[in-house]
């Protein structure tokens, strides 16, 4: 009998992590060697769960050329590593690498895709697969859709639902997402967490890191934690991923009320709050500036003028993902990662295979 | 740092860009006549690079470059005629003739010099930088090095230094993905130059370059770290060249329509074009006349420089030290 072997995706965007906001704010570096190791632990954690094969791009900046190589290490055959199938594309260094990677995995019809990325990587991914689910974990600056998680145990999660122990009501949670439409240009793209209004001019280097450069944020969702745009109604006018709508705020530099905000890590940032409310599904709502920029998901994207008339709009038809916390919970309580004692990871079995006197 | 640029400051860096590309194209069709003694390594696609960093200093702070240097000189305000007077090696070039290409210094705009060997502008503008510093001036200085020079101990030296004395100093590594034609995803070992600055203890990040904004974006925060007395970093700008590594160059290491997409797509002048006029900072037209100018800069420069003397037998022992006061 001829059964499909169980396939999943794993997408790293090796530009996360490393823009401007190392010289504006104190972020971090996500460097490519990070990861390498990330993957290698969802490829461990993979193979543990009994998943065969997994897809990935390849990249410019060694990536998938690191992971192929230890792929044929003693680690990797230690932990049963999935066999690595890496998928050629004309790779353009830009987003488009990432949503051609995605529309590849999908058309192969793998049952879950791993993300490496910020919010925007997740997002550039998630228009692009339907319903397949998205296990998310954060390499990026300051995110809020992907948690910041051990890839490990994230991968435990993602393996265990895959190979059908967990089922998919515990493990999936539906997202809710924010579509931009520009119609004179034909565009609708998705945002995942935050659409930031913003007056200036250009693009530039994506990441806004001042609040004076703000006049409104449409969330998803904002909690109190967060940190980046959605922080700004996380602190102020606060909603859950669950709640079925979103919030938006209006923002001027010259308002009464202010509120500080964590910007980017390390960045705090007084802002002038003029208004705040809910988003409700379903409904478009224009912009409180003619032209600017929009920010989708912490970075902008599109530049806007009076001719354009963009709307934001939240609907719950965003991506799948897997609840980690839900899931875990759940082969806790069945006991999902209970083995024999003939089981070849056993401790027990370990320790004979290397005191064979014994 | 934030990308609210005048009109004129628009106007003038799309300038700098058109004048690079424009040298730069003509040389391309000028160096097959044979006339141009030596090589020529040409800048063509990695303009918004220069112009995006240059926009932010002036004649007092340094800059030094390497063999693909006629774009940082232009934008570093060298004079364009006297560039091309140089690279046609004509005692009216801006080193008498005796450099060409390669070795293009203006000290009063700052231009420290082009330098033939990969890697070597590095220790040059720490030295600058470490000037500045004890002088107590707020100037900075600035190194344009490749992928390439991105693996040379003298630029892992230089930001050790710069570093360790906290200079107001930025490498700006220009990844256009050859070291001559060994593709950079080969050999750099970390991939992400940007992922360098860690080990030396200052921040670096990755910039597009084709997109002017970017650049001036990220140098500009750059700059005014190294100016408030922060210390160095490193930006890895992005970009590619349009032509070979040198003139002549076949290029079989590259896929076909590599240059082909990025002309289409990513260009930087055409970028810089269609958003200006869409946002209405500035008008199709005086981007038009620019245009219109810099080719008659160009074909002026290319008619003087090509019928300029040569310098004679006895320039030979002059301008060999400088003389100091």
């Amino acid at each position: 009998m001829n059964r499909r072997p169980l396939t999943v995706g794993i997408i790293a965007n090796p530009a996360s992590g490393r823009d401007v906001r190392r010289l504006t704010a104190n972020a971090g570096l996500f460097s490519s060697t990070d990861k390498v190791s990330v993957i290698q632990r969802l490829l461990a954690a993979f193979g543990a769960t009994g998943i065969e094969q997994v897809l990935m791009p390849t990249d410019m900046t060694g990536i998938a050329a690191a992971v192929l190589k230890n792929s044929q290490g003693r680690q990797a055959r230690a932990s049963h590593w999935p066999a690595l199938e890496f998928l050629d594309i004309t790779l353009r260094q830009s987003v488009e690498d990432t949503r051609k990677a995605a529309r590849l995995m999908a058309e192969r019809g793998v049952s879950l895709i791993a993300v490496l990325g910020g919010d925007g990587t997740h997002k550039a991914v998630a228009a692009e697969i339907g319903d397949i689910p998205l296990l998310t974990l954060s390499t990026g600056t300051n995110n809020a859709f992907p948690e910041l998680r051990e890839a490990t145990s994230a991968g435990l999660a993602g393996g265990l639902f895959v190979s059908g122990r967990i089922p998919a009501e515990i493990a999936l949670r539906r997202n809710k997402r924010l579509l931009v439409r520009v119609p004179s240009r034909g565009l609708c793209e998705w945002a995942l967490v935050d659409v930031a209004v913003s007056s200036l001019p250009f693009v530039g280097a994506r990441a806004i890191s001042r609040a004076a450069d703000l006049a409104q944020v449409f969330v998803t969702f904002a909690e109190p934690q967060a940190i980046g745009l959605s922080a700004l109604c996380g602190l102020w006018f606060p909603v859950s991923r669950q709640a079925p709508g979103g919030a938006w705020m209006r923002l001027d530099p010259q308002s009464p009320e202010a509120l500080l905000v964590p910007l980017a890590p390390g960045l705090l940032q007084g802002c002038g709050v003029l208004a705040a409310g809910s988003l409700e599904p379903g409904v478009a709502h224009s912009l409180a500036l003619a032209s600017g920029t929009l920010a989708l998901d912490g970075e902008r994207e599109i530049e806007f003028n009076v001719d354009d008339r963009p709307s934001v709009t939240l609907d719950n038809h965003g991506p799948l993902s897997i609840d980690v916390n839900a899931a875990l919970a759940y082969a806790a309580q069945q006991r999902l990662l209970a083995i024999g004692r003939e089981h070849p990871q056993h401790p027990l079995n370990l320790l004979s295979r290397d005191n064979p006197g014994e | 740092m934030s990308t609210h640029l005048s009109a004129d400051q628009l106007l003038h860096a799309y300038k700098v860009m058109r004048t690079i590309r424009a040298f730069e194209e003509r040389l391309h069709v000028e160096f097959a006549t044979g006339e141009i003694p030596g090589f020529v390594h040409l800048y063509a696609g990695e303009e918004a690079s220069a112009a995006g960093v240059m926009a932010h200093l002036g004649d007092a702070d340094c800059i030094a470059s390497n063999h693909r240097g006629h774009g940082h000189c232009i934008a570093k305000g060298v004079d364009v005629y006297g560039m091309m007077a140089e690279i046609y090696g004509k005692k009216t070039g801006v080193c008498q003739g005796k450099g060409g290409s390669m070795h293009i210094a203006d000290f009063e705009k700052g231009m420290l010099g082009a330098n033939g060997i990969v890697g070597a502008g590095a220790p040059l503008v720490v030295g600058a930088a470490l000037a500045a510093k004890l002088k107590g001036t707020d100037s900075v200085a600035v190194v344009f090095f490749g992928d390439g020079g991105s693996n040379e101990g003298a630029v892992f030296e230089a930001m050790n230094m710069a570093s360790v004395w906290n200079l107001p100093c930025l490498f700006i590594a220009e990844n256009n993905g050859y070291a001559e034609a060994t593709a950079s995803n080969w050999s750099v070992a970390c991939d992400h130059i940007a992922d360098r600055a860690a080990g030396f203890g200052m921040p670096g990040v990755t910039v597009d370059g084709f997109d002017f904004f970017a650049v001036h974006e990220a140098a500009g925060a750059a700059v005014e770290r190294a100016r408030a007395g922060e210390g160095p970093s490193l930006i890895e700008v992005k970009l590619t060249r349009y032509y070979g590594h040198f003139e002549g160059d076949a290029q079989t290491y590259r896929a076909p329509d590599e240059v082909k997409h990025f002309r289409e797509h990513n260009d930087c002048l055409m970028q810089f074009r269609e958003r200006t006029t869409r946002a209405g900072l500035v008008a199709a037209g005086q981007l038009d006349q620019i245009d219109e100018d810099v080719e008659s800069l160009i074909e002026n420069a290319v008619r003087k420089a090509k019928s300029d003397p040569k310098p004679s037998a006895a320039d030979l022992l002059t301008d060999v030290y400088v003389s100091y006061p």
